[in-house]
């Protein structure tokens, strides 16, 4: 039985890819920039560890993140603090239903002074966008967030206006059925790298964060003002630089397709994943190992990102929406059937 | 009695025509008719009314009661009246007494109030029948015009007291008017005191009276009424048709016998044709309607036949129908009959023994539980069968179902992870490979272990499960030191599968080391 194992070569072990020997401290660097970041952000924000954990791996994967979740479990809290130590420019747009898609990227005024059309940018235009309660604007106003989203840029009065790198739309909505609330648009989810579900916290962390809250100077909400600003914008590109660079095997990468994949076939989803589900698994799975401290992909990280990558581009089945199953419960029975890869 | 004598014209008439006929021939005969009547019936009714003077509605109650016996005379003279000998008065007369006899006592008793009186007469006195035979004749009989004869004697009835209330009005109209006057209504009404006998009398006698018209129509109505039925049962129509022609054609028939036999007699001779005629005719004529015509063209007539013949076995043109029904197995059924009666017994009987058998309560209560709980099972195995697509849908794919899978796979992640597939010595094997196949040998240990896990310690590992899945496995088993093991080898196996990173050379040593220490054993055992 000795030959046997000889079989299992695979051709990967002829080339192994050799690491680059200066990338590998900038990589080491850029991993404790990340779990600091991690770190000051669970300070912040207390009993949502994998949700800042998703926002981190959207951050420094370059992906846009819808944070769903009732009201009162810290989604604003989450990205506000995000912004404070995130040393770029933030802006909050706060959706309500009569905002205006003019109000979201900008609009040309008349100057009295120079009689001359200004342009007038809109809050688009920044680093990090909180797009605060999203589905409580109707989809004329949701639109306006389909270029910049897909593209990074603005079109006004027919000029395309690059906003600035590092851009990261951060929404936050409330569950559908809740009043006064509308559907996003498919089109709109899909730009979405991950969509994040906040669930209350566990009892002994609850705990921890009313006595915090209590303690603090403004009754109601933690203070992030003490906060440290840990990342610049530049720094932030070369973190997203480094994860891109992360070599990925092909059985990884191969596992992330079929991922995706296997929800188009699946029973019980009538409307499977696209493209850019792929696409942002392998990218999700980068930015978690770097976060991880790795230095390379496992499918681990990919299967890790996978419930908040699948879970707002597929459509569960009516009969199984009756009977009360959730989208989450489908995918994860998807995640334990599709075999990892191995060798 | 001969048909061809019969003074009606005899054919099937449906029973109100012939209800009609009997009018018809009441009115023929019927001073005949009334007068015997009245000849019987009055003198009767005069002996009755001398013998029951005070009690005139016992007189006449009696008269009505033996109705049936003057209803003989009647029939008597229609019966042969209808095939011309009508007898004279006198001659009727005297055929009463003979009239009488049979059966007069039943007419009289039990068979009084039947409904079909008039109906049943002509069987007994025309028939002669009496008892079994006399009522299978009347069953007979009575599957068709029994209707009729009832309603016969129901509007005879009524038309009795019609015609005698209004007899009594004649008779109150022809009052002279000086009487009128005097007349007291009270008094009239207080006539049981005894002075107005004479006019219950009367008016019995106005009764009377009007039996004289009414009873022959009655009679006549009930004679046809059963000779249409016997015209039916017996076709006495066409026996009279038949009959006709034999007079008719009597003396020409015997020539025509004699000259069709001499006709058949004659010998066949051999026709000359008769020789050459070994090949068959054809049946079809070649030039015919029959003929196959039209044979180039898309539609040939053959086909076009075929297709009519199709359409002419299809409804608007036939209309076939399959009527299925149940019905008794008569003779099966009078056996059967007899069985269930004997089997019901029998069980009535164990029934009984089994009831002595039980003789606390405690086997009750047992037989009870048993009730109770195959009504139990019975509910279950019907909420299973009711929500067996909600649990094929969804218990299967929850888990439920991968939880039971028994046998560990053979195939795992594609490796083969089988003992049987794993070399004897994997230690042994792996130091051998290390140096020039480093892959080849981290990737059987790997498999190794996995093998191991899934096959001596039962985990229940799957296709889907990554490696830190299968570490958090291992440290659910509570092994630290297999749990070590386990991560240095993940982690180098990771290194190198994923990250391709050759594991350091000094590992080997430790690894197998660490193998044959902690899982080496555990195969063997």
């Amino acid at each position: 039985m000795s030959e046997h194992p000889s079989e299992q070569l695979s051709p990967a072990v002829a080339v192994p890819a050799p690491a680059p020997s200066g990338q590998m401290p900038q990589r080491q660097r850029a991993s404790q920039l990340a779990q600091a970041l991690r770190l000051e952000l669970h300070k912040a924000l207390i009993g949502q560890n994998a949700v800042v954990d998703d926002v981190l791996t959207a951050l420094i994967a370059g992906g846009h993140v819808l944070i769903e979740g009732v009201p009162g479990l810290g989604k604003t809290l989450l990205v506000r603090a995000l912004a404070r130590c995130f040393g770029g420019e933030f802006a909050r747009i706060q959706f309500t239903p009569d905002l205006m898609p003019s109000d979201v990227t900008g609009h040309a005024v008349y100057d009295l002074q120079s009689e001359q059309f200004k342009l007038r940018k809109g809050p688009v235009f920044t680093n990090l966008l909180l797009a605060d309660e999203i589905n409580r604007a109707p989809a004329k106003t949701q639109a306006a967030l389909l270029e910049v989203m897909q593209e990074r840029q603005v079109t006004l009065e027919g000029r395309p206006l690059a906003v600035p790198l590092p851009f990261m739309v951060l929404a936050t909505q409330n569950p559908i059925e809740q009043e006064g609330t509308y559907p996003l648009p498919e089109a709109e989810l899909d730009r979405f790298m991950l969509k994040l579900r906040m669930d209350y916290p566990e009892q002994d962390e609850e705990l921890n964060m009313v006595r915090q809250v209590t303690r603090s100077t403004r009754a109601d909400m933690l203070d992030v003002t003490p906060l440290r600003a840990l990342l610049q914008a530049k720094d932030l590109l070369a973190i997203q630089k480094i994860a891109s660079d992360l070599p990925l095997d092909e059985q990884v990468l191969d596992y992330a397709v079929r991922l995706a994949r296997a929800t188009r076939s699946w029973p019980g989803l009538i409307l499977g994943a696209g493209p850019r589900a792929s696409i942002a698994l392998v990218r999700g799975g980068r930015a978690r190992a770097l976060l991880r401290g790795g230095d390379f992909v496992l499918p681990d990280d990919i299967k890790r990102c996978a419930l908040a990558v699948l879970r707002h581009r597929v459509r569960l089945a009516p009969e199984l929406d009756i009977e009360g199953l959730e989208v989450d419960q489908v995918l994860q029975q998807l995640l334990d059937q599709v075999p990892a890869p191995r060798l | 009695m001969r048909l061809t004598d019969a003074s009606v014209a005899i054919r099937p008439r449906s029973p109100w025509e012939a209800l009609d006929l009997g009018v018809l021939l009441a009115r023929q005969h019927a001073g005949l008719l009334m007068a015997s009547w009245a000849l019987v019936s009055l003198p009767i009714f005069a002996l009755l009314c001398l013998l029951l003077w005070d009690y005139p509605g016992w007189a006449v109650f009696a008269f009505w009661w033996l109705k049936p016996a003057y209803e003989r005379l009647p029939l008597h003279i229609l019966a042969r009246a209808l095939f011309g000998d009508t007898p004279s008065l006198k001659q009727a007369l005297k055929a009463l007494p003979g009239l009488l006899r049979p059966q007069l006592l039943a007419s009289l008793t039990w068979r009084r109030f039947a409904l079909t009186r008039s109906f049943d007469l002509p069987v007994m006195q025309l028939e002669g029948l009496s008892g079994q035979a006399r009522s299978q004749r009347l069953v007979v009989l009575g599957q068709r015009d029994a209707g009729a004869a009832t309603w016969l004697t129901v509007v005879g009835m009524h038309l009795e007291m019609a015609l005698w209330l209004g007899l009594v009005s004649l008779f109150y109209l022809l009052l002279p008017a000086q009487i009128e006057l005097d007349w007291s209504w009270q008094s009239l009404a207080n006539a049981a005191a005894g002075e107005w006998l004479w006019l219950e009398h009367l008016s019995n006698l106005l009764y009377v009276l009007v039996l004289i018209v009414w009873e022959p129509v009655y009679v006549a109505c009930g004679f046809t009424l059963y000779l249409n039925r016997r015209t039916a049962l017996e076709a006495w129509d066409i026996e009279l048709v038949f009959r006709r022609l034999r007079q008719r054609l009597g003396g020409v028939a015997y020539g025509l016998l004699l000259g069709c036999c001499l006709l058949l007699l004659q010998a066949p001779t051999p026709v000359m044709a008769a020789e050459v005629g070994n090949h068959p005719l054809p049946v079809t004529d070649p030039i015919g309607p029959e003929a196959a015509r039209l044979l180039k063209q898309p539609l040939s007539s053959q086909a076009a036949q075929d297709s009519i013949e199709q359409l002419l076995d299809r409804p608007p043109f036939e209309h076939r129908e399959t009527v299925t029904r149940w019905r008794f197995g008569e003779d099966e059924a009078a056996h059967a009959g007899e069985e269930p009666i004997s089997g019901l017994q029998e069980w009535l009987q164990k029934l009984f023994k089994l009831a002595e058998l039980w003789t606390g309560n405690a086997s009750l209560a047992l037989l009870f539980e048993a009730l109770l709980w195959a009504a139990l099972l019975g509910l279950v195995a019907v909420l299973v069968w009711r929500y067996r697509q909600w649990l094929d849908a969804f218990v299967g794919r929850i888990g439920l179902a991968q939880r039971i899978a028994t046998p560990p796979s053979r195939q795992l992640f594609g490796l083969e992870v089988a003992p049987e597939s794993l070399p004897a010595d994997v230690a042994g094997t792996v130091e051998q490979l290390w140096a020039e196949q480093p892959r080849a040998a981290l990737g059987l240990f790997y498999r190794a272990l996995l093998s191991r896990l899934l096959h001596d310690y039962r985990l229940p590992l799957h296709g889907a499960h990554t490696e830190s899945e299968v570490l958090r496995l291992i440290q659910d088993l509570d092994q630290s030191e297999l749990s070590s093991f386990s991560q240095t080898l993940t982690l180098h196996w990771e290194n190198l599968a994923y990250g391709h990173r050759l594991p350091p050379e000094d590992l080997c040593q430790t690894l197998c080391h660490d193998w044959r220490r902690l899982l080496e054993q555990g195969v063997r055992t």
